[in-house]
């Protein structure tokens, strides 16, 4: 339970957090790992450098001990007893025995005393890892043995230095129970030597086994971190994946709607662009009825003038039949030149979708017509420059509501010019191979560059108070780009008449093919 | 409606001024009958001439001129030739801008087109009026004052000095004393002008120094 709960709560750590935490322990353990080692292997060396400086070194100084009683005491006695050398001679060996065992037992003592200083650092390593049991180290038997050789070599000293041949058999007999005790004392220091052994070796075993734990320790989590990891990765992985799918789920759903969008939209910008059309007919119904009404206006006068003249006429007495007769021709006149401007204007509104055979000179000529009053009213010039006529497949009255709107816009432009400069609209047709370019111009002042871009977008208009629908211009180029297959641009130019060097025109580029 | 004497009319000279020759004409011959002389002609350059050549009473002109504007024409006749000539503008365009103008430029009147031809006539009769009242004015003083001069001209004054000390009721306070301590008349003649005119009831006495004048007893004479 404890460790799911772990290993749950490793899961639930960020990503980051557990890549730090993996760090971290490989870090530790190697960190750990190595210590440890270190430790090992100074404790063994200290081990080894304890066991000759401490341990073999007083060892062969017993050994060296024994070996003078052995063979300078015991071997000169036996020597002079037999007469093998002088009693001299045997003397003098004998006192050297003694210097040299004297010298080799303070030299062992001297090493007992100085307790070689054991490492500090080791010495904690030791407390915290073993309790030190001595099963051998006796300080009673040591005491013991030692004032024993102390005593005995007092013994045999003694005997040396008052040497006889009388003594001969105590010193042999002392000599060997000295060896006896030296061999002891040997084994005594050989056993405590096991002791330390056996405490190294419980030390290392148990470095040993902390590395080995910490490796353990070190292995087992890594690659459960890893594990942890690798699954994240996973997780991501799928996570990823999923997300992928979705998205190109929602993208393929996208494409789909988005035919089926465009297919509503296109459906609904046709509407659109059909209001428009309706719209636009609208404006421009309202501008051909004001030019129907501006153009009535005159002969309706003349006639209510002419019927009139009839009555007062009748008041004085004065209506002669030649005057009546000279009067009605006029009336009729003027209401024959009514019906006329009539027809032309229903002509236009009448929707023509059949393609005809039409003079582009009659269109524009009969455009210009169409808006004659306002043209006069505005005092506007318009001139028509072209080499020949030229027949055009097409749609009549569309082109001519396309010129009809330049024809407007014109006058809007320079209705408000003052009168010091001529106000011109100039149409210039040129013949290409395959199509007509027209070129459109007035000295109205040009369109500013902010609006240039926007001429052709619906609902864009300049006009004060929305006099305007914003419709005319981009009805023109639908007609002109849709029905006709032509093109049309706009520019600003620089007037190309010498009479006004600053006043700016804005010329239009209709470009329409003969078929 | 009071009937307005359109045969005063036939005293002035008119200048008219239109464009549209159609109208121009008709309107020219309807109102020659009521006129003395019409001048009609289609440009302001033309309109010019007849006014540097002829004597021009009221000018008739359209706002909207062939390569110029009647007002802008009027303006320029008043502040730079100093021409005051009562003026009736005509348009098609009932437009308030023009209105403001015209008024601003204290035209006699204004005619929206079509123009309706009595109503044109009336407003030609309501400009020219003052000028033939004045002239009217001008007769009778002349008469007056032949009168005077063939007549005993004291009691003209007598006569002249009773009108003008009428009250607005057509009474007057006056003696015998008090007029000729204005006027060096005898007494006789005095009593006797008196007596004539509450014979014929011209001016009756109604109280104490106090005659009633009737004005209509003068057309029963």
């Amino acid at each position: 339970m404890k460790s799911t709960n772990i290993i749950d709560f490793i899961d639930n750590i960020t990503f980051k957090y557990k890549t730090y935490i993996l760090i971290f322990i490989i870090t530790g353990g190697m960190l750990s790992i190595i210590i440890l080692s270190q430790i090992s292997t100074y404790a063994i060396k200290n081990d080894y450098e304890r066991l000759f400086e401490k341990r073999t070194k007083p060892l062969i100084l017993l050994e060296s001990l024994k070996d003078v009683y052995e063979i300078n005491v015991l071997d000169t006695i036996y020597d002079i007893k037999n007469n093998n050398i002088s009693f001299e001679n045997g003397k003098e060996v004998l006192e050297l025995a003694k210097n040299l065992s004297n010298n080799y037992w303070n030299q062992y003592k001297q090493n007992r005393n100085s307790e070689f200083e054991n490492n500090f650092f080791l010495q904690i390593i030791k407390k915290l890892f073993i309790e030190k049991n001595y099963e051998y180290k006796n300080e009673v038997l040591l005491e013991s043995l030692m004032t024993n050789i102390d005593k005995k070599m007092e013994h045999i000293n003694n005997y040396i230095n008052y040497f006889d041949l009388n003594s001969y058999n105590e010193v042999k007999y002392e000599t060997n129970s000295i060896k006896i005790y030296i061999t002891s004392l040997i084994n005594y220091d050989l056993k405590v030597t096991i002791d330390e052994k056996r405490d190294t070796n419980r030390l290392f075993n148990y470095i040993f086994l902390f590395s080995i734990l910490s490796i353990v320790f070190v292995f087992i989590f890594s690659i459960l971190l890893s594990i942890i990891i690798i699954n994240n990765f996973k997780k991501l992985h799928k996570l990823l994946e999923l997300k992928v799918e979705r998205k190109t789920k929602e993208l393929m759903e996208l494409n789909d709607n988005l035919e089926k969008r465009i297919e509503i939209e296109v459906k609904n910008s046709r509407k659109k662009d059909l209001i428009m059309f309706q719209q636009a007919k609208l404006a421009s119904m309202g501008e051909m009825l004001n030019n129907i009404a501006h153009q009535w206006r005159q002969p309706l006068g003349s006639i209510s003038m002419i019927i009139q003249s009839f009555q007062t006429k009748m008041e004085f007495g004065k209506l002669t039949p030649e005057f009546v007769d000279t009067k009605v021709k006029d009336a009729l006149l003027l209401a024959d030149n009514m019906s006329t401007t009539l027809d032309d204007f229903k002509n236009f509104f009448t929707p023509d979708n059949i393609k005809s055979k039409f003079s582009l000179k009659n269109c524009i000529e009969h455009s210009f017509e169409l808006s004659k009053y306002v043209l006069e009213k505005y005092n506007i010039h318009h001139t028509i420059e072209m080499k020949k006529d030229i027949v055009i497949d097409g749609f009549y009255n569309g082109l001519s509501h396309v010129l009809l709107n330049l024809i407007n816009n014109s006058k809007d432009a320079l209705m408000d010019k003052d009168c010091c400069l001529v106000k011109e609209i100039r149409i210039v047709v040129i013949q290409a191979r395959k199509k007509v370019i027209l070129h459109f111009m007035d000295n109205g002042g040009g369109i500013s560059d902010k609006i240039l871009p926007k001429i052709f977008e619906p609902y864009y208009t300049t006009k004060y108070k929305s006099a305007g629908t914003g419709i005319g211009l981009y009805m023109s180029k639908q007609i002109i780009e849709k029905h006709m297959n032509g093109s049309i641009k706009c520019k600003n130019i620089k007037n190309p008449r010498p009479n006004c060097d600053n006043c700016k025109s804005t010329l239009f580029i209709l470009e329409i093919p003969f078929q | 409606m009071i009937v307005k004497d359109l045969n005063i009319l036939k005293n002035f000279n008119v200048l008219y001024i239109e464009d549209d020759v159609q109208l121009l004409t008709h309107t020219k011959d309807v109102l020659e009958d009521f006129v003395n002389n019409i001048f009609a002609v289609e440009t302001t350059k033309e309109a010019l001439n007849i006014l540097s050549n002829k004597k021009i009473d009221v000018i008739i002109s359209d706002i909207l001129l062939q390569d110029d504007n009647g007002i802008d024409f009027l303006n320029y006749l008043k502040k730079e030739k100093d021409i005051q000539i009562p003026t009736i503008l005509t348009t098609a365009h009932t437009d308030t801008k023009y209105l403001l103008d015209a008024i601003k430029l204290k035209v006699e009147n204004y005619i929206v087109k079509p123009i309706n031809i009595k109503e044109l006539l009336n407003s030609l009769h309501d400009v020219l009026l003052p000028f033939t009242q004045q002239k009217e004015i001008q007769k009778n003083i002349n008469i007056i004052k032949m009168i005077g001069a063939v007549t005993d001209s004291k009691q003209v004054d007598v006569i002249k000095y009773l009108i003008n000390n009428l009250n607005n009721d057509n009474l007057i306070n006056t003696s015998y004393s008090e007029i000729m301590s204005e006027i060096s008349i005898s007494k006789p003649t005095l009593i006797k002008l008196f007596k004539e005119l509450s014979e014929k009831n011209i001016l009756v006495k109604t109280a104490h120094k106090t005659y009633k004048f009737d004005e209509n007893a003068l057309d029963n004479i």
